[in-house]
């Protein structure tokens, strides 16, 4: 079983290093042009220079501040008003096919509108992170509140509970694996609007610092702002995966 | 008087959905302390009939009394054990938990608690895995945690839906001699539903059989089986075999 | 029926509701003229970016980038999520490089596709094929992964050379989940088009957008956004139904499903 593990580890190392040697082949032989694709090398380097002497680290934090922010407020919202819908047949009736409609509706649509009535500014951009980042964890709630197995109703039934022990007892820890489930989606969302916020209004991030690397046909700053973009996504997507699997040590 | 002593009665109980009869002029009484099992084919509305006596479902009909006074609701002193175990248990609470929720629910003080949970454990044979989760127990081991939950409800009554229906055969006679042993302590009533024969015959005082679309009483017999009971020499009694040849004949009769 | 009838009125009440209430307020509160529109002026709105062909003109722009880019997506997720998910070993090479790709968002290679080819289709249509490469390689690796053992067996005994059995056996079974697996990477092709043209690129359906607001004309805007909603909705709707459709008749147990 060890062993297994660790052929999986080299196989899975060796092809990331294959590929790391393919890019410096690439950009060793001018496949492709210094401009579009810097070398390895220029990348890393630029990669610590920015974090060591330069702004990468402040405006990574920054990224990063933004989308918990927005990720947090907007998870707090959404559970409170999905569980609110959720336990509700008769809200949920009503509320739904609203919720659905609105569910394919890209949340980056909504930032004209949130420009129309903030401005270009920080407001505006977690405003539209909140707003954008709401939706998974608001329809999960939903669904998780929405969706209890028939058998516990009749034990809660049974056993006399009133309705806010039903709630309390049953019906949240219920709905804490699609309210996850929703976090972590909310989480991505949170991470997209930030950067398109920055994009669009300069404010201090990653994605500004990796659009003014674009503009000033800085490869190498550009490459590295995008690694670390990745890097933001992945910590963030495998912190969420630990939490998951600690939060719901009980599946099997 | 003998009505107002008996556990159970039920006095000319129907139940319809709309225009579906499922069952239909059910009269039938059961003693305190007496065990009763009731079989049937699928449709046969048996399971129905226990859910009405557990209050989840009013008849449509006719009365059912418990200890002489209707069943309006459930009640603390009704417990249910279901046979899809794995349904209900609260799969994020630990065994404890989960015989904790009635002790909850009848308001014990939490400090009392843990020491009645470890006995009702132990009781079912759990002692040792009270911080399991049921998704890390097997099949039998989840039926008996339902089990010990339903016990903790100090239960005067105990209704069990076809509850080894899903363990398979060794586990399901382990299990019937527990319950056997755990009622007899405290002379629960005991409303066993099953489509087994032979267990209805191994486990009761007596077999009530019902037939099918719509659910009536088709035969209500004694088992005059000594007890204690025994997975050998119960069921090669003679009279265990007889009876058992005889429900045969009977269910074949009926599902003609 | 009549429980479906039911069910139907009960949600339109609500954005009824809203639409009315908007109205309403907007009669008492004329000020806001510059950055909000009422439904009245919405509709407005609606008739004139049609009749000046802005309509038109965008939700073609944003289809066809976000078809170029879901076609380019999908074949190469597609075929990628074959080789991984049928060679372990190539399975097991890419895993890593998988996970440190995967977690790119498409929006930041926005900069560096403006910056490789300036603005226009391609720069779109190449962050789309990122953003919907990812999906059809993982869900695709799936789809093959979860095919039931049995029938694989069943493929190998009865002869079929490896080509055979793709086609024939594996890519039929896993047939449900990888429709899925479309339906979410067109809704995700859209999201992303829309995403970069009002981010970065000028056309299509979100620049038009970005174009109403800055020209301080959100009866065009709200129209927009409106029109956006319903496309988004229309074509996951469609394609629910045509999975309905395709794949009423399956039998359970053909997959071997959770």
């Amino acid at each position: 079983m060890i062993r297994f593990r660790i052929t999986d580890i080299v196989l899975g190392v060796g092809g990331l290093i294959a590929l790391l040697l393919l890019w410096h082949l690439v950009t060793a032989l001018e496949l492709i042009s210094r401009v579009f694709l810097p070398s390895p090398a220029a990348t890393i380097a630029a990669l610590e220079w920015g974090l060591v002497n330069g702004d990468l680290l402040p405006q990574t934090l920054a990224t990063v501040n933004r989308m918990v922010q927005g990720w947090l407020l907007a998870s707090f919202v959404a559970i409170a008003i999905g569980s609110l819908i959720g336990v509700s047949a008769v809200a949920r009736a009503y509320i739904q096919p609203t919720l659905e409609f609105l569910r394919p509706l890209p949340a980056s649509a909504i930032i004209p509108v949130a420009i129309s009535i903030f401005g270009l500014n920080a407001t505006m951009v977690l405003g539209v992170v909140v707003f954008g980042a709401v939706w998974p964890t608001l329809l999960g709630t939903i669904h998780g509140f929405a969706h209890v197995e028939p058998r516990l109703v009749e034990v809660s039934r049974l056993l006399q509970m009133s309705r806010w022990e039903f709630i309390y007892k049953i019906g949240l820890p219920n709905a804490v694996p699609d309210i996850l489930a929703g976090m972590r989606l909310s989480l991505t969302v949170a991470l997209i609007l930030a950067v398109v916020g920055e994009l669009l209004t300069a404010q201090e991030g990653l994605g500004t610092a990796v659009l003014h690397a674009a503009r000033s046909y800085r490869a190498a700053d550009l490459y590295a702002g995008i690694l670390l973009l990745g890097m933001i996504g992945l910590v963030s997507n495998y912190g969420l995966a630990i939490a998951d699997k600690r939060i719901l040590a009980w599946k099997s | 008087m003998a009505a107002a002593s008996t556990a159970i009665e039920l006095k000319d109980v129907s139940l319809s959905f709309g225009s579906n009869e499922i069952l239909t002029g059910i009269g039938m009484s059961v003693e305190p302390g007496e065990f009763v099992c009731v079989i049937g084919a699928s449709g046969s509305g048996k399971t129905t009939l226990l859910r009405m006596i557990a209050g989840l479902l009013p008849p449509t009909s006719g009365q059912v009394l418990l200890h002489g006074r209707p069943v309006r609701a459930p009640t603390r002193k009704v417990a249910v054990v279901f046979q899809d175990y794995g349904r209900a248990l609260l799969p994020w609470r630990r065994a404890y938990a989960n015989v904790s929720l009635p002790l909850e629910a009848s308001g014990m003080p939490s400090r009392d608690r843990p020491k009645r949970i470890r006995e009702l454990l132990a009781k079912v044979g759990l002692a040792g895995h009270e911080n399991k989760f049921p998704g890390q127990l097997s099949g039998g081991m989840q039926q008996r945690l339902q089990i010990a939950r339903s016990l903790a409800q100090e239960p005067d009554t105990l209704l069990m839906d076809e509850p080894f229906g899903a363990l398979d055969a060794m586990t399901r006679q382990t299990l019937q001699d527990e319950v056997l042993r755990l009622v007899a302590e405290r002379r629960t009533t005991v409303f066993f539903v099953t489509h087994d024969i032979e267990e209805a015959l191994y486990l009761g005082d007596r077999v009530v059989a019902l037939d099918s679309n719509p659910g009536r009483i088709a035969y209500d017999i004694k088992v005059p089986l000594p007890r204690p009971r025994d997975q050998l020499t119960t069921r090669e009694h003679p009279e265990f075999l007889r009876l058992r040849r005889e429900m045969f004949e009977i269910m074949n009769r009926i599902h003609a | 029926m009549t429980d479906a009838l039911a069910k139907s009125w009960r949600g339109w009440l609500f954005p009824l509701a809203v639409l009315a209430a908007s109205e309403i307020w907007f009669l008492f509160n004329p000020i806001l003229s510059d950055t909000l529109a009422p439904p009245s002026r919405i509709v407005l709105g609606a008739v004139d970016i049609v009749t000046d062909g802005t309509f038109l003109r965008t939700t073609y722009q944003t289809l066809f980038a976000a078809a170029a880019g879901l076609l380019i997506g999908m074949i190469a997720g597609t075929a990628g999520g074959v080789l991984i998910g049928l060679m372990r070993t190539a399975d097991r090479l890419s895993s890593w490089s998988v996970e440190m790709l995967r977690p790119i968002p498409s929006v930041a290679l926005i900069p560096l596709s403006l910056l490789t080819f300036g603005y226009g289709y391609r720069m779109e249509y190449a962050v789309v094929a990122w953003a919907t490469f990812w999906p059809f390689l993982i869900l695709t690796q799936h789809a093959l992964k979860q095919i039931d053992v049995r029938l694989i067996e069943v493929s190998k005994l009865m002869g079929f050379g490896i080509f055979s059995r793709i086609f024939k056996i594996m890519l039929p079974a896993a047939a449900p989940r990888l429709f899925t697996a479309l339906r979410l990477a067109v809704g995700l092709s859209l999201v992303v088009s829309v995403t970069v043209e009002i981010a970065a690129n000028p056309q299509g359906l979100g620049y038009g957008l970005m174009v109403a607001q800055e020209s301080l004309r959100p009866d065009r805007m709200f129209a927009l956004l409106i029109w956006v909603g319903i496309l988004g909705w229309a074509i996951n709707y469609f394609l629910v139904r045509i999975e309905g459709r395709l794949f009423a008749h399956r039998t359970p147990g053909l997959m071997a499903d959770a």
